[in-house]
């Protein structure tokens, strides 16, 4: 279980204007500001549910991932995973979680995966049996095959992500705290980590808190999602939910052979694109039935779908209100 | 304990397979220990042409202060700066996340993280160069009390250049480059194949009391030569063992005060 309460971290970062001179001037006076990170965040997630954490760059996501697995002091809060007080670093949480960082390697760079593996067996002190059964349950789902053996600088960047992910499950952790693991990586890749995260979870029933620029990813895998921005949570509920409330009109796709003018097409909804004979449509709830009724009758509409906004614009409209909330406040 | 002692030998374990990973590296760097070793000799054959003694010290003692040079220079070369070297690399890419989330002492993780296991032909270099330099004196060989306490401080003296080194790489928790980090410490260090004897004044208290090279050199060479009295042998074991814990305080504070580079 993950529990965040009031949650904030401040940095105090040293702030100077361009040039020459200011730079000379910073030597003797400098000028601090405090960054506000993560501000008054609070969450409880269970024990086995997969949460997406989401947030523009510089939301504080790796700041609170950070605080989360102990490798940040909170400024003021409360963090608990798994019954323990991250910071504290003790011996018992550290081998109950893990941090697995899309941006960095803990690969032994001139060496195969399997040396890494040999080593953290050695630091989380996993049994050679379990560390056998492990390593083989990893190596199924990942598909490692060959690449283990294979020095690290060797192997491609979606080939070395599939061993980090193992590097860093070797200890069987409970909680997994993923920041971006699938960036970089071609739709194939990102798909094989996606099922891997999955088949983890359910099997494990592990509890994931997972950051990515890839909606598809959190889509696909969370069921719940939680979004911060400006180090403040503004969201925090199921995926379908958020979706409804802030943009409840369904995309409506499809292919007409008979020519239609955009005024027609108006009359059964929003256009939002039209790419040759490929039309969509934003339609709202309450219409749809009838006007899929005439798109499939009279017009003889074909490859019709009917799908929700992409996760991605209903995140740009809240994180647009949520500037303009943040532009509405008196200065702190 | 056990965790440790496992982790040590993966470590020697690995460190010794990346350094095969580059073959001509390997070798090379053996032939670079043997020219290292005998241009080490040379100042010394240059001092000692035409004089019998310098401060006090014959070139026979002054031979044995260098075996202790050589070793230490070996375990500075093959453990301590490696590793710490690593460190500094680790915190600049904020790769040294990855090592606080080990659930070992940070600090015991990363001093020990990279060996350069060919050094070991320093230490039998400074072990053939002490047995030599007996020889030449006549004497015969040098009491096992005289080996043992010899033997201790050189212990002392590895543990007070490694927390010389903590207390410099803690440093780069706030300064994040310090990249002539090595050649610094090395140029120090460089001085320590000297007995202390032969500095004077200001310099002599430095090499004794801030950057100890006499405790490093020195003194272990005056024990092996039966030489050094007990309250200095003392002060030389109270020096190092304070070495160590204000290392290990300065490392704690850098530890929280680490705010892990970008994301």
């Amino acid at each position: 279980m993950i529990r965040a309460r009031d949650l904030t971290k401040h940095f105090r970062v040293h702030k100077r204007p361009p040039g020459f001179v200011s730079a000379m001037k910073s030597l003797v006076r400098r000028k601090y500001e405090v960054v506000k990170a993560v501000d008054g965040v609070s969450f409880t997630i269970e024990r086995g549910e997969r949460v997406g954490f989401l947030g523009p760059n510089g939301a504080g996501k790796t700041t609170t991932l950070k605080v989360l697995a102990g490798l940040l002091h909170p400024t003021s809060g409360e963090a608990l995973v798994e019954g323990f007080t991250p910071f504290r670093r003790q011996t018992r949480f550290l081998e109950a979680i893990t941090l697995v960082m899309g941006q960095k390697s803990q690969l032994i760079w001139d060496l195969p995966p399997s040396e890494t593996y040999a080593m953290n067996r050695a630091v989380f002190d996993v049994p050679h049996d379990q560390f056998k059964t492990t390593l083989a349950e990893l190596t199924e789902l990942l598909d490692l095959g060959p690449l283990i053996d294979k020095p690290t600088r060797q192997l491609s960047l979606g080939e070395r992500m599939k061993c980090e992910l193992a590097a860093a499950l070797l200890h069987r952790p409970h909680t997994l705290f993923l920041d971006e693991p699938t960036i970089g990586l071609d739709v194939a890749m990102q798909l094989a980590i996606r099922d891997f995260v999955r088949s983890y979870n359910t099997r494990h029933e592990a509890t994931v808190l997972l950051t990515s620029h890839y909606m598809d990813d959190v889509v696909a895998l969370c069921p719940r999602i939680i979004v911060i921005d400006a180090g403040k949570l503004i969201h925090d509920g199921d995926l379908r939910g958020l979706i409804k409330t802030m943009d409840p009109d369904k995309r409506v796709s499809f292919t007409l052979t008979d020519g239609i003018t955009d005024d027609e097409l108006a009359k059964l909804g929003t256009l939002l694109a039209r790419d040759g004979k490929r039309i969509t449509l934003r339609i709202s709830e309450s219409e749809l039935p009838e006007a899929v009724g005439h798109l499939l009758g009279p017009l003889h509409a074909a490859d019709l779908a009917i799908e929700d906004p992409p996760l991605e614009e209903i995140l740009r409209v809240m994180f647009g209100k949520s500037k303009e909330a943040r532009a509405g406040e008196p200065p702190p | 304990m056990r965790r440790y002692l496992r982790l040590v030998t993966v470590q020697f374990r690995i460190s010794a397979a990346a350094g095969m990973a580059y073959r001509s590296d390997f070798l090379l760097e053996g032939v670079m220990t043997i020219a290292w070793a005998a241009l080490t000799l040379l100042p010394l054959a240059v001092l000692y042409d035409g004089r019998a003694s310098v401060a006090g010290w014959t070139v026979e003692s002054a031979l044995i202060v260098m075996a202790y040079f050589m070793a230490v220079k070996a375990a500075l070369e093959g453990v301590i700066s490696p590793s710490l070297i690593d460190l500094v690399e680790r915190i600049r890419t904020g790769a040294f996340d990855y090592v606080l989330l080990k659930p070992v002492d940070a600090q015991a993780l990363i001093s020990a993280s990279r060996f350069e296991p060919w050094k070991i032909f320093d230490i039998l270099g400074a072990i053939a160069l002490a047995a030599y330099a007996f020889h030449r004196r006549g004497l015969g060989p040098p009491a096992l009390a005289d080996v043992a306490l010899g033997m201790l401080l050189f212990v002392a003296g590895v543990l007070a250049m490694y927390s010389i080194w903590i207390m410099f790489a803690a440093a780069s928790f706030w300064v994040v480059r310090l990249d002539n980090l090595t050649f610094l410490i090395g140029a120090i260090f460089d001085t320590a194949r000297w007995p202390v004897h032969v500095f004077r004044g200001v310099w002599r208290f430095v090499f004794t009391f801030i950057f100890p090279i006499a405790v490093m050199t020195t003194f272990p060479a005056m024990a092996l030569l039966g030489e050094l009295d007990s309250d200095t042998a003392l002060a030389t074991l109270g020096g190092s063992a304070l070495l160590l814990v204000l290392s290990r305080l300065v490392w704690r504070t850098a530890i929280r005060s680490y705010t892990s580079a970008s994301s």
